[in-house]
């Protein structure tokens, strides 16, 4: 009787303890979206997708530890499902990396333009220019601007979500906003100049 | 661009790192101080800060549609 007991309340609890963590998963679900959106080409990808990770995470709440990153964790599942699509056997080609420094989009817009307010600077890019440009950005590179610079994850974070080390992280980044500005520059300025 | 000094050239790679808080004490007082004292990296630091807020804004600008929502509703398992 006493054991039926302790039965009927571990159930009542973990009935609880589900409703809560679906509940909190769905509180991030326009972020999971933002990211996913910027991770495939086109809105009904990001969709599957994120109902996909969804499903998933629903399926393994036990193995989310209350208390700790669910944005990360839900995250992680999704990024992995995107790989596990098989994305990868299409990689881009390499691109050579870009010598330039960090500056160079400035320097190129304020070359072709001439000299302006720098807070205004960024306007003479379009939104479009810059979708695009990101599209463009081989996967390895981009899976990490869209996770620190969308997401606002940590480097650690988006290290533990794509598991591998925080200084490929960084050094991904790194090179990620450089090719980003590159494609930016010729799209906006031209190859010439 | 007539200046182009070896601190510059530190500053311009420390200046992503900083922007995403991931500098140490002493590699952010390094960039604070000449960012303060540089008007040459103090107008790329400016750009790249509103560079940012673009990105964010073009890559952001769609929202997840209802139905999604909908969708991702459903999956909950229903109460007993």
């Amino acid at each position: 009787m006493a054991e039926a007991e302790t039965d009927a309340r571990r159930l009542a609890t973990e009935a609880r303890d589900r409703v809560r963590f679906e509940e909190e998963a769905l509180e991030l679900s326009d972020q999971v979206y933002r990211v996913a959106r910027r991770l495939v080409p086109t809105r009904e990808e990001a969709e599957d997708l994120v109902q996909e990770a969804y499903a998933r995470a629903f399926r393994a709440w036990r193995s989310y530890t209350p208390g700790t990153n669910l944005r990360a964790w839900l995250m992680r599942i999704l990024t992995n499902l995107n790989i596990d699509r098989g994305r990868r056997e299409q990689r881009a080609p390499d691109m050579q990396p870009m010598e330039e420094g960090d500056y160079f989009l400035y320097n190129r817009l304020e070359e072709a333009n001439g000299p302006a307010d720098e807070e205004r600077i960024a306007e003479r890019l379009s939104q479009d220019s810059i979708v695009d440009a990101l599209s463009n950005v081989p996967h390895d590179f981009r899976d990490v601007i869209v996770l620190v610079d969308i997401g606002d994850f940590s480097y650690q974070e988006a290290a533990q979500i794509l598991d591998v080390p925080i200084g490929t992280v960084m050094s991904r980044l790194h090179r990620g906003r450089r090719i980003l500005k590159g494609q930016l520059a010729e799209a906006t300025v031209g190859e010439e100049s | 661009m007539t200046q182009f000094d070896p601190i510059c050239e530190k500053c311009e790679e420390l200046i992503q790192p900083f922007l995403d808080r991931e500098l140490s004490e002493s590699e952010r007082e390094e960039a604070e101080g000449h960012l303060s004292d540089c008007g040459y990296c103090n107008k790329r630091y400016t750009f790249e800060v509103s560079l940012r807020r673009y990105v964010r804004q073009a890559c952001c600008s769609e929202e997840m549609s209802p139905e999604l929502k909908a969708k991702l509703a459903s999956l909950r398992t229903p109460l007993q």
